[in-house]
């Protein structure tokens, strides 16, 4: 689900970006927000950071005393995308395992359907394995599926989401 | 860099192991039943419970015997709640059915939940500034950002996005979440039946709220686009 976010933040400045016209220190904040916005990647709170609408405020610098840098607390909105457990999501399948398949939906490239939680699906291998059912319903590469998000897991070190979904229910599965 | 967004990304000592215990994890195959007649449910109760930190994606063994990948995938409740396998099992019955969209409590402070056509909306404004953006190399955006906003533009095409919030407002008097209220606008449901089955949080509420959603769900139709 995307997300709408205030946040508050801190943004440094070095010394040598600090501009007496104000337009510029502006610029020179927002710019340095983006960056450091664009390298967090994602949190666990918050899920993947998609983009900065808005900078809604910008409060008073602090000089660091070490650095001689400049801290501004600021706080802005933005976007992000989350995992929920319970939501329905769309997404579609790029690797197909004897076991189950991995499907991508938004940001997060390790959404896992196992065999066990999709009723009715069968294995087929093959040169292009696919899961079929007994109404020739089709779980392949490159398929859309409608599923449940069951259970979401945070990883740190690589700061991203893996998720485990079913299709247990009516009007999930394969959408065309 | 300083950083500040909602509680930060400190995962607590208590990273995550999924093991996955099977009610019937005697049974050997748990493909293509035929006595359960496509209600695996019956035969199979998982549960979430976040554990210790799993070895390679969610504590699979590559080439394991089915019985075992499932005793490694523990599911239970996920959320705040049992920490041990034990206190999973013991409640697992009432947790497994039917799963619900319960996040509000997960939501940070000052986050709101959007739907895909409003996300699609902004995204999609931001886009336009992209080649403006673009010109300046210090300007980042997000690895992040292609991805989601195409996963917005694939999701159901309203003509008048604005009016679509507008329309499921109603159900707001009947006690339906925000978040709820995103699932139906992202998923569009036909009828009242579908949205109680991707909602199953809705149920309780089932006899208030079936005809205003069959009027809401008629006007989502009228603002859906033409394809």
């Amino acid at each position: 689900m995307f997300l709408k976010v205030q946040l508050p933040w801190n943004v440094i400045i070095s010394a040598e970006n600090l501009d007496a016209r104000g337009l510029m220190l502006q610029r020179s904040i927002l710019i340095r927000l983006l960056d450091d916005f664009a390298c967090k990647k994602a949190t666990k709170d918050l899920g993947y950071f998609l983009a900065v609408m808005t900078l809604e405020s910008i409060g008073e610098g602090k000089v660091r005393q070490h650095s001689g840098d400049v801290l501004f607390p600021v706080v802005f909105s933005g976007i992000t995308f989350k995992l929920f457990r319970g939501e329905i999501l769309d997404g579609v399948v790029h690797k197909v395992l004897k076991h189950g398949v991995f499907l991508r939906c938004g940001p997060v490239e390790n959404v896992y359907l196992s065999n066990l939680k999709m009723a009715d699906y069968k294995y087929v291998p093959g040169e292009n394995p696919v899961f079929l059912n007994d109404k020739l319903s089709k779980i392949g590469k490159d398929v859309t599926v409608r599923f449940m998000v069951i259970g979401t897991k945070w990883l740190e070190v690589e700061r991203e989401f893996q998720a485990l979904v079913s299709l247990d229910g009516d009007f999930l599965g394969p959408v065309s | 860099m300083a950083e500040k967004g909602g509680n930060g990304s400190s995962v607590p000592s208590q990273a995550v192991k999924y093991s996955l215990k099977s009610a019937t994890s005697n049974r050997a195959s748990a493909k293509g039943k035929d006595d359960s007649s496509g209600k695996p449910k019956k035969a199979r109760k998982v549960q979430f419970v976040s554990e210790g930190l799993g070895d390679g994606i969610f504590g699979f063994s590559s080439g394991g015997k089915v019985d075992s990948l499932l005793n490694k995938l523990n599911l239970g409740k996920g959320g705040k709640g049992d920490k041990t396998g034990k206190a999973a099992k013991s409640s697992a019955p009432k947790e497994l059915l039917p799963l619900e969209l319960r996040f509000e409590h997960e939501l940070p402070k000052h986050a709101k939940c959007l739907m895909d056509c409003e996300a699609t909306e902004i995204l999609q404004g931001i886009q336009e500034q992209m080649v403006i953006l673009s010109e300046d190399p210090t300007i980042k955006i997000p690895v992040s950002f292609d991805c989601g906003l195409q996963y917005a533009k694939n999701g159901i095409h309203y003509a008048d996005r604005a009016s679509v919030r507008r329309a499921l407002e109603p159900l707001t008097q009947y006690g339906v979440t925000e978040g709820e209220i995103c699932v139906i606008g992202n998923v569009c449901p036909e009828t009242p039946d579908e949205v109680f089955a991707l909602v199953p949080s809705l149920k309780a509420k089932k006899s208030k709220l079936a005809e205003p959603l069959k009027d809401v769900l008629a006007e989502l139709v009228k603002l859906k686009k033409a394809t």
